[in-house]
């Protein structure tokens, strides 16, 4: 079973995998990744969601394509200033300010990239302007800020300090109306994409708010989704999606035809190496094993056979770009990214 | 006076699921009895808070990592389950077959093996003992990976005869090498990567790779074998083919059953039923399901000599409270919390102490748990703003006489409601004294959170707290 | 200014996790310590010595100068044959004191029933933090677990102090008779009334203590604390049990490695300052220990589960020393790449069962196990 398709429009090929799943205690490493932006200096800033247990170590950390670690900064876990309880996702505006939602504070948190807290907003509510569960999170080129307010099943339109501008949406499956959105993300006509998880589909709007298109019906087939959890959209208009039941990720034209999709082929990382090297009979072993095991048919659905076979993509949440054509998917459930370059 | 019909439904659901609030009980009153029983052992769709969502929100119990989380998954399915039987059932196989995280640094093994009890669990005892010897998890915990055509261990063919079956005293030791031969081969995908793994309790670098079941066909000592009389070449399904055969293990399988299902201490009339079990195990071709419903139905399960004649364990009491009380219907922070409160209460989830599995009955109380159980129980009931608590406020008020309940009304409506929960004059004398602290309580315009509310609160606060509670 | 000739207390500070022993007693004299620890060492210019070749790790200034009093026994290379590198094994050995067979009763559970076989005193043995060790756990022995002296017992929730007042009152009379009931009712009743009892007699330790140490608000210091009010509230409290971590470092070791003994060595300071303050000094012994030590080489970040550990003694009643050997680096006495354990943790169990306790030993720890001699007779 390949892992890629290949079509004319595009070609994405592997580059490497980046990380290693880390405890909680400060240094290299993540732990339950929930989003990456690439930062102009390509900064790779990951966003560790973290559990309740390590949620003291709730932070961002940041590396380098040639996987040096350069550090981590955040407040950890709380309600405080700079703090996260479950941090979702990320955006940089053209400042270059990350701006961080919390769905369970009700608020979108604003560092520098250098690891100075700056502010929050948000209040809890269904007003004008208010937040239940603020999710995915999208900057267009006004630094106007796009938060998915998940619980209100609606977008919501703010300056980048927070002051709100717009919204659209309703509960359900028509054109325009959500159920439980996820991702979200902007193109370079700063049209508003976003993936309408329960939903199982992405849809396109103008950054107004009117209705464009909607791609993609609930299955395991090519354009088909189970639970999308987010969008990125190259300069040429492909969009990537995050099939994240699926454990996959889907990539289509700018018509919304079906490209290709990856299932995942990571391989060890440096840190990784690194470990290895520290732990030799366990390498030995892992060395001579198989990591993509015949598995038996109850294991058979997409998830349980991530959770057995290593390479494979196991909870890909978020898909990011950069400004150099490279594509990272972020795996929660493995503690790392993978990284495809298109060309 | 408490209504028969109902107080045995109560000790049904009790029994086959975590007990159940008055809306779950008169839904299996309209069944009837014969027709509860056959609902309870035909679960169908449980109905489970979505995954999806449990996913999403907890990135840990997407994961299964650590306990914490994992513990916590199975704490979401049993108190949004339909089907309590269902949930029971594979808590009974956790508690005997008692496979633990010590060893196997895997919980989504355990949870694995759990589910393997959801489904299997009421079917032929020979087709669990199968599936087990299987399962990735005991093979682990009972060192069966090591167990070569070459070099036998006998750990696991041991227990399976020792705890899983007959029992000691049924079998002899050649018997229990011959049983250990016939399992050589049977181990998981990269076992040794596995086992090191484990054995190091090793997440990197790229957090834990689950488990599945491989047959090494040249590991295999395909020998001829002796086992309990019979001769043969055999391989493991044949081993469990003869000890199901076998009156110990109809004993054993019945007994546990028994002590899980009906009351903690057998007696002379207990003894009975347990003998019907046996039968039922024999008659139906090992079936647990018709065992079962041989003891659902049988007089002693019925009589009053069975209600209340089991501690609940701290799986039961959590569960149970949270279940009465409805809360944690969607994805929360602090999930982890509760499953912790089990664990301080002396039963994790996923972690029985030893092969053993748990000591149950009176062993459950001692005074550290006792404070936690109480005291959980009693913060639960108490919340006025949960919706099984603010149903409670609502029955007890319609069925008021013009709203009003004198102390008598609330502590007996109380007790009725959580139950209906049987207590000694004693204890209800102090109930009812409690109640009339503050006079008649007037529900008739009862607002959310107000003091006539707090009144109800306080009152099955201290239902939760008597010892009557303790027990199932 | 000691007054009454009291009973010896034992207090238990476990460290969860599996303590780091080569950066906790740090062999800086050894060269293949650097050669092995390349990234996650102490330096040697950092290091407290102790002698030429092991200092404490710098975080340990309070254990330093306790043990320049004299009062603090390090126990070298500690552990059992066949090591087991699983939290949970790993400590259920220690709890239980049986590294061969599946142990069911803790060794202070034992100890607490030998030394009150009638359950005469609740209060016997109390653990502070929630859900009891294995260690203190035996069927029909009562022990405490204390989450929070303050708020200790029932219906803690319960803001109202009237209200609270009136169902723990309620509670009491429903617990109270016992006579001519089913064996189980009766046994929830006795142990209903031992923890209202044991509740009750608690919350009279902060008040009656008083003290000037100022212990740090981290949880350990808060539980010391909590173990200096019961202790000295004389309760007969003769075993006291904590725990602090975690301890698990496998990655960015150096810093919550550092951290943690901050901890644990500030607690031990203001405990023992606290001692000498009330003069009961040789009346309680310290034992720190935790479930196994960790690789000798690091991974790059932190270090991995190991084996062979340090346990200390601490107290006035010790005699301060270096016991056991410390274990050596060189590869071929190695174990996997781990330490390897040159003295059995049952001989400090021992020790501190007979000569501290004043108990049969053997049939607790399950077997004879000579001692290091580190209580003064």
């Amino acid at each position: 079973m390949s892992t890629q398709t290949r079509s004319p429009g595009i070609a994405l090929d592997y580059v490497k995998t980046i990380g290693i799943v880390n405890n909680g205690f400060n240094g290299r490493g993540f732990a339950n990744p929930y989003d990456i932006v690439v930062g102009k200096d390509e900064r790779i800033f990951v966003l560790n969601r973290c559990d309740p247990a390590r949620a003291a170590a709730i932070r961002i950390g940041i590396c380098t394509m040639d996987e040096d670690y350069l550090g981590e900064f955040g407040k950890g876990n709380g309600t405080g200033d700079g703090q996260f309880v479950w941090a979702v996702a990320m955006a940089l505006d053209s400042q270059e300010r990350l701006h961080i939602t919390d769905e369970h504070s009700n608020r979108v948190t604003i560092y520098s990239l250098s690891g100075e807290y700056l502010s929050h907003w948000g209040k809890s509510g269904s007003g004008d302007g208010e937040l239940n569960g603020p999710a995915g999170i999208a900057i267009d080129s006004a630094d106007n800020v796009f938060v998915v307010d998940q619980h209100n099943s609606r977008i919501q339109k703010f300056t980048s300090d927070g002051k709100f501008i717009a919204n659209w949406g309703s509960l359900g499956s028509g054109d325009g109306q959500f159920n439980l959105p996820w991702g979200a993300a902007v193109d370079s006509d700063d049209n508003v994409y976003v993936a309408d998880w329960r939903n199982d589909r992405i849809q396109k709007f103008t950054n107004d708010g009117q209705f464009l298109a909607a791609y993609g019906s609930s299955g395991e087939g090519e354009g088909q989704f189970r639970r999308p959890t987010s969008v990125a959209i190259d300069t040429d208009g492909f969009i990537y999606v995050a099939d994240w039941g699926n454990e996959r990720v889907q990539v289509f034209g700018s018509d919304g035809a079906f490209q290709l999709l990856l299932r995942g082929e990571a391989t060890i990382s440096k840190w990784g190496e690194d470990y290895l090297a520290s732990n030799p009979e366990e390498q030995a072993e892992r060395e001579v094993s198989n990591l993509k095991p015949e598995l038996p048919a109850h294991l058979n659905t997409p998830y349980h056979i991530s959770s057995q076979t290593e390479p494979y993509f196991w909870g890909p949440v978020s898909v990011s770009l950069d400004g150099r054509g490279r594509l990272y998917v972020t795996e929660t459930n493995r503690h790392r990214f993978q990284v495809y370059q298109k060309h | 006076m408490i209504n028969n019909e109902t107080a045995l439904m109560a000790h049904l659901l009790r029994r086959a699921g975590f007990g159940a609030n008055r809306t779950e009980l008169e839904q299996y009153l309209a069944m009837g009895y014969e027709g509860a029983v056959e609902a309870l052992l035909h679960p169908s769709d449980p109905n489970n808070m979505p995954d999806d969502l449990i996913r999403r929100y907890h990135v840990e119990q997407s994961e299964l990592r650590d306990l914490a989380g994992s513990a916590a998954y199975w704490m979401y399915r049993m108190i949004s389950t339909s089907c309590p039987m269902e949930e029971k059932t594979a808590l009974f196989w956790h508690g005997l077959f008692a496979t633990g995280y010590a060893k196997l640094n895997q919980a989504r093994s355990l949870l694995n093996q759990v589910d393997m009890f959801r489904h299997s669990g009421l079917g032929s005892y020979e087709d669990l003992l199968v599936e087990l010897s299987k399962d990735p998890a005991m093979i682990v915990w009972l060192d069966n990976n090591e167990n070569h055509g070459t070099a036998i261990n006998e750990n696991f063919g041991r227990e399976l005869l020792e705890l899983f079956s007959m029992g000691i005293g049924n079998y002899s030791e050649e018997d229990i090498k011959e049983c250990s031969r016939a399992f050589t081969g049977w181990t998981l995908g990269n076992a040794e990567y596995m086992a090191i793994r484990a054995a190091k309790d090793s997440i990197w670098p790229y957090g834990r790779i689950a488990w599945h079941f491989d047959y090494r066909e040249e590991d295999h000592d395909d020998g001829e074998k002796t086992f309990l009389g019979e001769t043969g070449r055999f391989n493991g399904e044949d081993i469990i083919r003869i000890i199901v055969k076998q009156e110990s293990t109809a004993r054993f399988v019945a007994t546990r059953l028994f002590q899980f299902f009906a009351a903690d201490v057998i007696s002379e009339a207990g003894e009975k039923a347990v003998q019907a079990m046996m039968e039922a195990y024999f008659s139906s071709g090992y079936q647990i399901r018709e065992m079962m419903r041989t003891l659902f139905l049988s007089d002693y399960f019925k009589s009053e000599e069975a209600r209340f004649a089991r501690v609940k364990g701290p799986v039961e009491m959590v569960v149970g409270a949270i279940r009465m009380a409805g809360s944690y219907q969607n994805p929360a922070l602090g999930i982890e919390k509760v499953s912790n409160t089990m664990l301080y209460m002396g039963q994790g989830l996923l972690q029985p102490p030893t092969v053993e599995g748990w000591h149950e009955g009176s062993e459950w109380i001692d005074s550290g748990a006792l404070v936690e159980r109480v005291n959980f129980a009693a913060k639960e009931l108490s919340d006025v703003s949960s919706p099984g608590v603010r149903s409670i406020i609502d029955r007890l008020a319609a069925t008021a006489n013009q709203g009003v309940l004198d102390p008598s009304d609330l502590a007996d409506g109380c007790l009725d409601l959580l139950g209906p929960i049987q207590v000694s004059d004693e204890t209800r004398s102090v109930l009812v004294e409690y109640a009339s602290r503050n006079g008649d309580l007037d529900l008739s315009s009862h607002q959310p959170g107000d003091e006539s509310e707090q009144r109800v609160g306080n009152m099955l606060r201290l239902v939760a707290a008597t010892r009557e509670y303790q027990l199932a | 200014m000691t007054s009454n000739k009291r009973e010896k207390s034992l207090i238990v500070i476990q460290l969860s996790g599996g303590n780091d022993y080569l950066n906790t007693v740090v062999p800086y004299g050894n060269g293949k310590y650097y050669d092995n620890r390349s990234v996650v060492n102490i330096p040697q210019n950092k290091v407290i010595p102790i002698n030429e070749q092991l200092g404490f790790n710098p975080s340990m200034g309070p254990v330093k100068a306790l043990w320049d009093e004299g009062k603090v026994a390090v126990i070298n290379g500690i552990g059992y044959e066949n090591p087991n590198r699983s939290h949970f094994r790993s400590m259920d050995i220690w709890h239980t004191a049986e590294p061969e067979t599946i142990g069911k009763e803790g060794w202070l559970g034992r100890a607490i029933r030998d030394m009150d076989p009638q359950g005469d005193n609740v209060l016997t043995g109390v653990n502070f933090g929630r859900g009891l060790p294995r260690a203190l756990a035996v069927p029909g022995v009562s022990v405490a677990s204390v989450g929070d002296l303050e708020t200790y017992g029932l219906f803690p929730d319960v803001q109202d102090e009237e209200l609270r007042m009136f169902t723990l009152e309620a509670f009491s009379r429903m617990y109270g008779n016992t006579a001519g009931r089913d064996p189980v009712m009766e046994l929830l009743g006795r142990t209903g009334q031992d923890a209202l009892l044991g509740a009750d007699i608690l919350r009279t330790a902060p008040a009656k203590y008083s003290s000037s140490i100022e212990y740090a608000p981290d949880s350990l210091a808060q539980n010391l604390k909590s173990i200096s009010q019961v202790f000295h509230a004389n309760l007969g409290a003769r075993v006291l049990y904590t725990q602090h971590g975690p301890f698990d470092t496998h990655s960015g070791e150096l810093a919550s490695h550092a951290k943690l003994w901050d901890e644990v060595a500030g607690a031990i300071g203001c405990l023992m300052d606290d001692l000498k303050e009330h003069g009961t000094e040789e009346d309680a012994t310290i034992l720190v220990f935790s479930e196994f030590g960790r690789r000798i080489k690091d991974n790059g970040s932190g270090s991995d589960h190991g084996s062979g550990g340090v346990a200390f003694m601490i107290g006035g009643a010790v005699s301060g020393g270096l016991y056991g050997e410390y274990p050596s680096l060189v590869e071929a006495e190695q174990i996997e790449g781990d330490l390897r354990s040159n003295n059995d943790f049952r001989s400090v169990y021992a020790e501190i069962l007979e000569d501290w306790l004043g108990l049969d030993a053997p049939s607790i720890v399950n077997g004879q196990f000579e001692k290091h001699g580190i209580l003064k007779s």
